[in-house]
């Protein structure tokens, strides 16, 4: 940029102070449509979440409910939310786990499928597609299913009684409910993680492998010191997704548990929206933040770490 | 470097446009309710006699949000109102319960409010101190239909109407609970219809020895509060600051309550199976519960072959008899457009013929006195085996009493039912549950 900009100002220097129009002329000839093009989705997004998100940035110290104008309060917020305030201590703890366990198997589940339908075997497409379907289904949907599944008459307590086992209160125990959310997640979205993971491994060289064979690696060690570096940024990538992901988790806690029992369920999105829904304003603003703080955090070391790669 | 400052120019330029056209808007919005709220009385009092003319020649659409869904009173009355109100027009609005209350939340943050709402009880201490809604004295002038307030409902009523000297909405149907039960098994096994715990505990011991017929527990702060105040505790003290539910009679209460399982005559019902305990009273695994009025409608719907085999009593107590007061207020928002015109409304759906139809349409307990006692809603219904259940639900709204009008409410109630998951699911004890659900209560409470 430098070099051009100086290129430009010693060749075209004379004309310029000539007449000092052309430049903004030429200038706008050139590049008009170019801006018009970017200037929607600039526009768009100025408007639907920069303003916004300054505006929730300021209201997040501020008391305010919406009908009555706001009060501002310092970071009053934020020390409520940390200091006196269980139940998100409880919410930040719970998105912790949700993400920890959703992560935890999630990709493990996903890259064992793409390792199984690497294989050589029948009916692939079959199964890539059957794995997949999941995902493109809606969330609702999905939730919908595995609380219909999860009920205490329902399909897999039926399963767990007819082999003499006891039933479990999958939704109302409070020490199975986020679980059996991970459970539900996990099912909807591996097939994402497969199909990545699949894509990546077709990626890679056979050459490596026959290498790695020649010089007599049993198969863990090709898996280990050929598969594994070779899907690093693949695991990386998937990992950063899942984990902003995971942090905003809120369709399945809303259509399977509304966030109980006993709080076992609230996440920090949830919680946020039931502050909305008690017209706190101010105090949910100062959740987002928290939540967005978080997010930069896992994305700064995302782009820490794509940077190292390249 | 031209280039560069003039797209540097450029685009703080339109930033800043945005961003001032954008802030000036919602601080207008914003000051506006600021710089009315104390004019709005006068100016209500002023404006019936200014704006009925206008109203004549011009036409007035007001809108009316009804969460009843299918089996809605609202919905029938709007023709003859639209007949005996020639200016103004109803665009009636079907919401389900749910939907009411977020797009409440979202069109008084932002909006144009509708101008009637039916709205359930609990839900207004968490509006109320907000001044969301119209104070309905000035419109109404005391008087309901030509009758003083005080003589058209009871004086639970009228308590659950007012906050903080205001009356914010007209209660259109009430909700108090009494207890359900199986009369053909009680007469089958002569068993009497229990009036104290005791009774409750042996008769439901009886009745559920063989794991079925038993007496529903569910994990909800109406519940929770219905035996708290029967063994004379309350939800807060007597000034609203600090919870009182975890104070002896409170955790006694609840103990007791929660104890109705192990002792083999309560069945939890979780909400796995759904907030409507109807499959379990047809499957016979309930035989006694405590709800509403409300729910005869929801019975007799989902249950016809059940007819003649329930009734309904007063429910037992320890000390004192005692139930939450709520149900449906009909309230006008402090911003709607059409005030006037919206009292008028509320007017004509509080008469006594359209109080009757809040019974014969969706089932529910009329609140006004003269509906109570007349002929069409205080009959021996069938379904009941000719039982005047009303009479029943009118007697158990002398000792009612709404919840606390606090604007914490919705975290307290929250706090209660977290409790009462953790007793009957997570197998933490009555008083450790409940103290944990105080801490949260107080310090919502605090400043």
């Amino acid at each position: 940029m430098k070099k051009e900009g100086e290129g430009y100002k010693t060749k075209q220097n004379r004309k310029m102070i000539k007449t000092s129009l052309q430049p903004l002329q030429r200038f706008f000839r050139k590049y008009a449509i170019g801006y018009v093009f970017v200037a929607v989705p600039v526009l768009a997004s100025i408007i639907f979440l920069y303003i916004p998100m300054i505006t929730t940035l300021g209201w997040s110290f501020t008391e305010f409910s919406g009908l009555q104008p706001p009060r501002f309060i310092g970071i009053d917020n934020y020390v409520n939310l940390f200091t006196r305030d269980r139940v998100f201590i409880k919410a930040l703890w719970n998105t912790t786990r949700f993400t920890f366990w959703g992560m935890l198997i999630g990709p493990t589940l996903g890259l064992l499928t793409a390792l199984m339908l690497n294989q050589k075997i029948r009916f692939r497409t079959f199964f890539r597609t059957a794995y997949f379907l999941p995902v493109m289904t809606s969330l609702v949907v999905v939730a919908t299913i595995w609380r219909m599944l999860y009920n205490q008459n329902g399909l897999l307590n039926l399963v767990l009684t007819s082999m003499g086992l006891e039933p479990i209160q999958w939704l109302s125990d409070p020490h199975w409910a986020l679980f059996s959310i991970v459970i539900a997640s996990v099912w909807q979205g591996f097939g994402f993680e497969t199909v990545i993971f699949l894509a990546a491994l077709q990626g890679i060289p056979k050459v490596l492998y026959e290498a790695a064979a020649l010089d007599g690696a049993s198969a863990w060690q090709r898996f280990r010191y050929v598969t594994l570096p070779s899907l690093r940024p693949v695991i990386l990538f998937i990992y950063i997704i899942g984990i902003i992901g995971s942090f905003q988790v809120f369709d399945q806690v809303f259509v399977m548990t509304s966030g109980g029992p006993a709080y076992s369920t609230t996440t920090l999105v949830y919680y946020l929206y039931s502050k909305f829904l008690d017209l706190r304003l101010g105090y949910a603003s100062a959740i987002a933040y928290i939540l967005f703080g978080i997010l930069v955090i896992f994305s700064f070391l995302q782009w820490r770490f794509f940077k190292e790669k390249d | 470097m031209f280039k560069k400052r003039i797209l540097l120019i450029v685009t703080l330029m339109l930033i800043i446009a945005f961003a001032l056209s954008a802030c000036s808007t919602p601080t207008a919005t914003e000051e506006k309710p600021a710089a009315e709220e104390p004019a709005t009385e006068e100016a209500a009092a002023e404006e019936p006699a200014a704006e009925e003319p206008a109203e004549a020649t011009e036409e007035v659409t007001i809108t009316v949000w009804d969460y009843y869904g299918e089996a809605s009173p609202i919905t029938p009355i709007v023709e003859a109102f639209e007949a005996q109100n020639p200016g103004i027009k109803v665009q009636v609005e079907a919401l389900d319960w749910d939907s009411t209350l977020e797009k409440l939340n979202v069109v008084m943050t932002g909006g144009t409010p509708p101008d009637v709402v039916t709205l359930d009880m609990t839900w207004l201490p968490s509006f109320a101190p907000l001044g969301a809604f119209a104070d309905l004295s000035p419109l109404s002038g005391g008087q309901l239909n030509g009758v003083p307030l005080e003589e058209a409902y009871s004086p639970g009523a009228i308590d659950a109407m007012t906050y903080n000297g205001q009356v914010l909405a007209m209660l259109y149907d009430f909700d108090v609970y009494a207890l359900y039960y199986r009369a053909d098994l009680f007469e089958e096994m002569g068993l009497d219809v229990p009036t104290t715990w005791d009774e409750l505990l042996t008769v439901g011991q009886t009745l559920g020895a063989e794991g079925k017929y038993q007496y529903a527990v569910m994990p909800d702060s109406f519940h929770a509060a219905q035996f708290i105040y029967e063994n004379g505790g309350s939800i807060l003290n007597a000034d609203n600051t600090v919870a009182a539910f975890n104070q002896p009679e409170a955790v006694d209460a609840v103990e007791f309550y929660a104890g109705l399982v192990d002792a083999g005559a309560g069945y939890v019902w979780s909400f796995e199976e759904g907030w409507e305990i109807t499959p379990g009273l047809k499957d016979g695994r309930i035989a006694m519960f405590a709800d509403g009025p409300y729910y005869m409608g929801i019975l007799k719907d989902a249950a016809p072959e059940m007819s003649g085999q329930w009734k309904v009593a007063l429910h037992p107590y320890k000390l004192q008899p005692g139930s939450y007061l709520g149900g449906t207020g009909l309230v006008i928002p402090a911003k709607a457009e059409h005030p006037d015109a919206a009292w008028k409304f509320i007017e004509f759906a509080m008469t006594l013929e359209n109080q009757i139809g809040v019974f014969e349409n969706a089932g529910a307990a009329p609140a006004l006195i003269a509906a109570l006692e007349s002929p069409e809603v205080n009959m021996a219904d069938p379904y009941f085996g000719d039982q005047k259940t009303l009479e029943v639900f009118l007697k158990a709204m002398e000792t009612a009493r709404p919840f606390p009008y606090v604007r914490e409410w919705n975290q307290i109630d929250e706090a209660i039912t977290a409790a009462m998951e953790e007793i009957l699911f997570g197998g933490v004890s009555v008083q450790d549950a409940l103290d944990t659900a105080a801490d949260t209560v107080n310090s919502a409470l605090t400043p």
